[in-house]
């Protein structure tokens, strides 16, 4: 059994759970990971870690600049902006 | 060390590729631009955005990995390393974990006068944050994406540092081996090259104590000082009892203090896990050898060839190589083989740097001028003009662009090198001193400059100070 520590889960997905919400996720995604955790059980021992599917080589591109969106596309969906900066709720270090 | 206590520690250095576009998107890698003008929806984080490798930026990583010492490995991943920040789009940054481009490496660096290896654990590429800025706002803080995406290389070595003056040599070299194969171009100030110090402190033959990271350091001068607050910091700590709690911090520069970061209710996790729009990087032999050619000469071997070759001493050979441009500047000036590389050598970190230091300009300002003053050099060389006039005319060169040569001609700038008129001069100059003559002839040899400068003073400067002091030898002896 895994157990998730929903206040942790939430926090670092800065996601803000009512009590009840909370229980009711608490309980799926221990479901999902106990579900996983079957997986533990396979006898992984000499087997390459296969990273992806395709087994291919990444796609590379020329170090080259092509145009970039213009900073009015970049901010359209923006809630808030100000002199061309996205404009957020004070987050300070 | 304050009783017995020794420090021990390890840097984290991130690297900014110098590369023309961004790590996984077509945005220019570009410092200084107006806010959000670098940015494309992939770097902006927008749904449905794929990214792509930069080619360039492997080919970075395979010079970097042959110029400190490092294992080049042929198969490395990109991961998603899962955070929440507001100048972090993705909600993640692109980065590589347990698969590296690079693993143990090390570089060599002098300490207390002789040569101390330093283990270099791994590197890898990964993505660069946006810029958040706090001071705008009391109540908001401003996003600029630019730096979104920008290509880092993050070097991590063993924790084999023991003082500052280590750490700084440390990076001193870093930055010069990246500078010279064109990796990176080492400016501090624009934060092309961070480091984060991981700092401990314990007695000698102990285990390694509780560890501190000090976050974000891109000045020599800071890292100086955080290391010597830190370090002290702890020992206080240990020293009264209490126990070192394990930290991330910051470095006030206005106080001179660490202290700890906020929002660290709850330890990170970032659940890395391979990211599923990236392939792995498989790297050929053929792109690794390729990728060799082009790294050209590490300071350390011009240092050799400067020492050993062309016979510079060694302080003078370490300004010259100290920045790329000075030891490329170097090179034009002797590789017409006309002027000898000592004269080259004390002419460009003398009269040479005061002069771009005093304009406050780089020496690439005045490459045009090289060959001027190449033709300077030789009259010097030659005794057309002493080395005093040489010193006046290198001005004219630098400033107004004006051809020594005819200078020279114009001013009748032309050493006195002809003795019957530099006897005259010295026959006046004895006239009426027959005290310092005494004084020289019981031994006094400061006597004899004085009058060396009398007879160059008369000259205005041309006369010949080597034809001058013999003849004042001669005569006085007499």
């Amino acid at each position: 059994m895994t157990d998730i520590n929903i206040k942790k889960v939430s926090y670092l997905a800065k996601l803000k759970l009512n009590d009840e919400k909370a229980t009711k996720y608490e309980k799926s995604l221990s479901e999902i990971i106990n579900w996983v955790d079957n997986l533990k059980k396979l006898d992984t021992e000499g087997t390459k870690p296969l990273h992806n599917i395709t087994e291919k080589n990444t796609n590379l591109r020329e170090d080259t600049v092509k145009k970039n969106n213009s900073t009015e596309e970049i901010l359209s969906n923006a809630p808030e902006k100000a002199q061309n900066f996205f404009r957020v709720p004070k987050v300070v270090e | 060390m304050i009783n017995d206590w020794e420090i021990v520690m390890g840097l984290e250095v991130h690297a900014q590729l110098k590369t023309e576009s961004k790590l996984f998107s077509s945005s220019p890698n570009q410092f200084g631009s107006d806010p959000n003008n670098n940015v494309n929806y992939i770097d902006a984080g927008m749904p449905g955005m794929l990214p792509v490798m930069n080619s360039g930026c492997i080919d970075k990583a395979i010079k970097t990995g042959f110029a400190l010492n490092f294992k080049i490995n042929p198969y490395s991943v990109f991961e998603r390393k899962n955070y929440f920040y507001a100048d972090l789009p993705q909600g993640y940054q692109i980065s590589q974990f347990e698969y590296p481009i690079l693993t143990e490496g090390f570089v060599e660096i002098e300490s207390e006068n002789s040569l101390k290896k330093i283990r270099l654990e791994r590197a890898h590429l990964e993505q660069d944050a946006g810029k958040s800025i706090h001071d705008i706002d009391p109540k908001y803080s401003f996003i600029d994406l630019n730096r979104v995406g920008t290509p880092l290389l993050e070097i991590v070595s063993y924790p084999d540092f023991s003082s500052a003056d280590e750490v700084i040599n440390y990076l001193t070299n870093l930055r010069q081996i990246l500078m010279y194969i064109d990796v990176c171009d080492g400016n501090m100030q624009e934060g092309s090259l961070r480091a984060d110090i991981n700092l401990s402190v314990k007695k000698p033959n102990s285990k390694l104590g509780t560890r501190c990271e000090i976050k974000n350091m891109n000045s020599f001068k800071f890292i100086r000082q955080a290391i010597e607050y830190e370090s002290k910091r702890q020992i206080e700590v240990l020293e009264s009892g209490n126990k070192i709690e394990q930290n991330t911090l910051l470095f006030d520069t206005s106080t001179g203090e660490t202290r700890p970061m906020r929002s660290k209710e709850f330890a990170h996790d970032y659940r890395y896990f391979p990211d599923p729009d990236l392939l792995p990087i498989n790297i050929s032999q053929d792109q690794i050898e390729k990728a060799k050619m082009k790294i050209g000469e590490l300071p350390n071997q011009k240092l050799t060839k400067f020492i050993d070759d062309l016979g510079l001493e060694k302080d003078i050979a370490k300004i010259i190589i100290s920045e790329k441009q000075y030891a490329e500047f170097f090179e034009g000036l002797i590789s017409t083989k006309l002027i000898k590389a000592k004269t080259a050598a004390s002419w460009l970190v003398g009269d040479i740097f005061s002069f771009i230091k005093d304009k406050n300009i780089q020496i690439n300002e005045i490459l045009n001028k090289s060959q001027k003053i190449i033709e300077l050099l030789q009259l010097v060389e030659k005794g057309t003009i002493s080395s005093k006039v040489g010193k006046d005319i290198l001005i004219e060169v630098l400033e107004k662009n004006k051809d020594p040569g005819l200078l020279v001609k114009e001013l009748g700038l032309e050493q006195v090198s002809d003795n019957e008129e530099l006897e005259k001069i010295v026959d006046e100059s004895l006239s009426g001193e027959e005290e310092n003559i005494q004084k020289f002839q019981s031994g006094s040899d400061r006597v004899l400059g004085y009058f060396v400068g009398k007879c160059l003073k008369a000259t205005k400067g041309k006369g010949n100070p080597k034809i001058i002091s013999d003849l004042l030898i001669k005569k006085i002896k007499k």
